[in-house]
């Protein structure tokens, strides 16, 4: 009994082993032959293709798991591929740098400032309790604002100095790698705003975000550019190849950062308060609320961690495609959504998990992969990714056994039923009616 | 009270950053025109279509007597036939228009030819023959110039012997239909040329062929010519041969398009072998228009020809183009 539930609590890793079987079964074969899918470089590149996806699906996971939705990551990604590439190529207070250097500033000034009082905060409570009442006079100062306040400007200076001072030449691979995120991070924060302080509904505010993000994207490029293009080594540093190269020749470095998001928001939601105030809102928001948990706090942070994310995507995107576009994301939205969905997260919120959710894009990667050694033709390909959806999510929404048990308790009466349909005129019996009910509840 | 401060805050504030952008966008009307022509284009975030608005803008530059106004359907057909009714009721003298699609625009069409208004169609017809004129490209005749280049660079008719892979662009659009038809009309001749991927589309993004291209270069250990249906997706196929460091066993990649800041500059970087012209018809619209306006007689039908660009007129082009 235990066995089985410890099999059905980890069915999406089953599902994953299978795909991978499936995969090494399928694969065809070099001259020399091996197996090509079960070949390392053919894992890697899949851990890469998915890596830009699967940073914005962890991001999506937080918001979901919270009972909300982010439609704009998509938009925002291609608006950031475009800061990035203008800030790669362009020498200069471009619309790029105008917007991407206080962007910078101001976020990596708040960050900084919070980050201090965070820790301050922490500190202070532990020596309270050692020291007592005494200690607490001395430490005022750290716990208000003053402090964090200093630091935060002092960051805040730091940042845009140095950004500026890239101005004039092209960005550094360091300075894009931190521009672009703040600068998706300030429109994951008017997600936020417009969630938490206009009241809007998720679905409403982030998907006029999804179609501004596109037309800020457009502007910023200029109309005589659709799409800009990234030369290393030619019109952009070379040194930006870094971010598509193999990490000792192990990695790609894509991957290093999905792979790192993934431990990071994975640890936090697992065992910080922030990650427990996350499963606690999206379990029963109202609950939560009065219980004493900022909940606008908690859902303001994750479309913030939404939006950067999509900007760490969008530099990884210019890096490894060579160019920025407005719609580079353009559906990216609901391939995360689809790869949260299929890691067991519910839609409703309050359950799920980014190891999931890291399962999910896996499985989605994978699968497109087979399908592309096998040589299908793309529409099928097209086909068979959805049906992928509907099954995986059917076994993880449900719960498989319960759907088995109840499938069994149908299925006597199920074949009555079939064969009371083919049978013209015949009324139907006592045993199969509250199943007609059933369904119709479902369907109405 | 704060909720509404907030919404009056935020609505202030994209309002003045709309009116920051505006003026990059916005031009004036030329005073004292005597010809108010309209163009109706269906998108512009495809650079194709950006080249076509350039082009017709260069053209307008050359004719003072003409005010052109040109909408933005943004690539959806109920925004396309919304322009077309602005521009009807704008009452302009002639009406230029790039449909995003056939069936959808062909009923706005046929209102314009009913207020009495010249329409010139371009790169896509529309279901009527009342129009005045259609000018467009020939993607089979495009598809045919590549595959004959094809055979060439593969050995010459008879002798051709080669692997091809063939990247897609849009599954049932039918210029990825065109160009595919018109390729194979010359290679499906050679029985020494082998096609590697099943209908593999790229959908005419550089990243999705980059990434078809990375797994066709895993499952062929041999692979002479790449031929993508438009230059972005054989740029993104050189892109991964070059990643997994196997430019030198690819001899060729084939693109359409040539765009100057695209197809062109690659091939003179060296990073196609050669891409054909699908020209925009933007400038000849507009010449045609002022042409009949001038009381001449315009044809029905114009094709316009392609143009095989290689590393020997590459340099040419984007010369004249300001790029080099």
């Amino acid at each position: 009994m235990n066995l089985f539930r410890l099999l059905a609590r980890t069915k999406l890793y089953w599902g994953l082993a299978l795909i991978c079987i499936v995969g090494a079964a399928l694969s065809p074969h070099t001259s020399s032959g091996r197996n090509i899918f079960l070949s390392y470089n053919n894992l890697t590149d899949v851990l890469r293709q998915v890596s830009i996806t699967g940073l914005v699906a962890t991001g999506m996971t937080i918001v979901i798991l919270l009972g909300g939705i982010d439609l704009s990551v998509g938009s925002v990604m291609g608006c950031s591929t475009i800061i990035c590439a203008m800030l790669l190529t362009q020498p200069g207070w471009t619309a790029a740098a105008v917007m991407g250097v206080p962007a910078a500033t101001v976020a990596i000034g708040l960050a900084a400032a919070l980050f201090i009082r965070f820790v301050f905060n922490g500190l202070e409570r532990g020596r309270d309790v050692d020291a007592g009442r005494r200690r607490e006079i001395v430490l005022d100062a750290w716990r208000g604002w003053r402090i964090p306040a200093l630091v935060g400007l002092a960051a805040a200076a730091a940042t845009f100095f140095f950004a500026a001072s890239q101005v004039p030449t092209k960005f550094g691979v360091l300075a894009v790698l931190i521009a672009t995120p703040c600068f998706a991070l300030m429109l994951g924060a008017i997600n936020g705003a417009l969630v938490v302080k206009g009241g809007l509904q998720p679905f409403i505010a982030t998907l006029a975000m999804m179609v501004s993000a596109l037309g800020i994207g457009r502007l910023t490029a200029g109309q005589d550019n659709a799409v800009i293009a990234v030369y290393t080594g030619t019109n952009a540093t070379e040194a930006f190849e870094v971010l598509r190269s193999m990490v000792w020749g192990l990695v790609p470095m894509p991957s290093v950062f999905f792979l790192a998001a993934i431990v990071a928001f994975g640890a936090v939601l697992r065992f910080t308060t922030f990650g427990r105030y996350v499963y606690a809102i999206g379990g029963n928001a109202e609950a939560a609320k009065l219980s004493g948990i900022k909940v606008a706090q908690v859902q303001f942070a994750a479309y913030v961690i939404s939006g950067l994310l999509a900007g760490v995507a969008a530099v990884l995107f210019v890096a490894q495609y060579r160019q920025g576009k407005p719609d580079a994301g353009s559906g990216l939205e609901l391939d995360a959504i689809a790869a949260v969905v299929i890691g067991g997260t519910s839609l409703m919120g309050g359950r799920g998990s980014l190891a999931g959710t890291f399962v999910g894009v896996l499985i989605f990667g994978l699968l497109s992969d087979i399908l592309q050694l096998e040589n299908i033709d793309s529409n099928v390909q097209l086909l068979m990714k959805g049906l992928i959806i509907v099954g995986t999510v059917l076994v993880q929404e449900q719960n498989f056994g319960q759907l088995l048990t109840r499938w069994r308790s149908l299925a006597p009466s199920a074949a009555p039923a079939l064969a009371g349909s083919a049978g013209p005129g015949r009324p139907p019996s006592a045993a199969e009616a509250p199943i007609e009910r059933e369904d119709m509840h479902e369907t109405s | 009270m704060k909720r509404r401060e907030f919404l009056k805050l935020s609505g202030a504030l994209t309002g003045a950053a709309t009116t920051l952008y505006l003026p990059a966008g916005w031009t004036p009307a030329k005073a004292a025109a005597k010809w108010k022509i309209g163009f109706s284009q269906a998108t512009t975030l495809e650079p194709w279509r950006v080249q076509f608005n350039k082009d017709i803008e260069a053209e307008a530059k050359n004719h003072p007597e003409v005010t052109l106004i040109i909408t933005d359907g943004q690539d959806k057909t109920e925004k396309q036939v919304a322009d077309v009714e602005n521009l009807i009721v704008q009452q302009v003298d002639a009406l230029l228009i790039s449909p995003k699609e056939s069936a959808g625009l062909t009923g706005v069409v046929e209102k314009a030819i009913d207020a009495k208004m010249p329409v010139i169609v371009l790169d896509r017809n529309v279901d009527t023959k009342r129009i005045t004129q259609f000018i467009g490209g020939d993607n089979v005749l495009i598809g045919k110039a590549a595959g004959e280049y094809a055979v060439k660079l593969l050995g010459g008719p008879g002798k051709a012997q080669g692997n091809v892979v063939e990247i897609w662009g849009g599954m049932g659009t039918a210029p990825a239909h065109d160009r595919h038809d018109g390729f194979h009309a010359f290679t499906d001749k050679e029985p020494g040329i082998k096609y590697l991927l099943n209908n593999q589309s790229g959908d005419w993004k550089q990243d999705k062929a980059y990434n078809i291209m990375t797994t066709a270069l895993r499952n062929n250990e041999k692979i002479d010519l790449v031929y993508g249906h438009n230059d972005p997706m054989a740029y993104g196929a050189y892109l991964a041969v070059k990643d997994a460091g196997r430019e030198k066993d690819i001899k060729f990649i084939i693109g359409i398009d040539a765009l100057p800041d695209e197809g062109v500059t690659w091939v003179h970087k060296g990073y196609l072998t050669a891409t054909f012209l699908y020209a925009t018809p933007g400038a000849e619209g507009l010449r045609q228009a002022i042409k009949l306006l001038n009381g001449e007689k315009i044809p029905p039908v114009i094709t316009l020809p392609t143009l095989l660009v290689d590393k020997n007129n590459a340099d040419g082009i984007l010369k004249k183009n300001g790029l080099l």
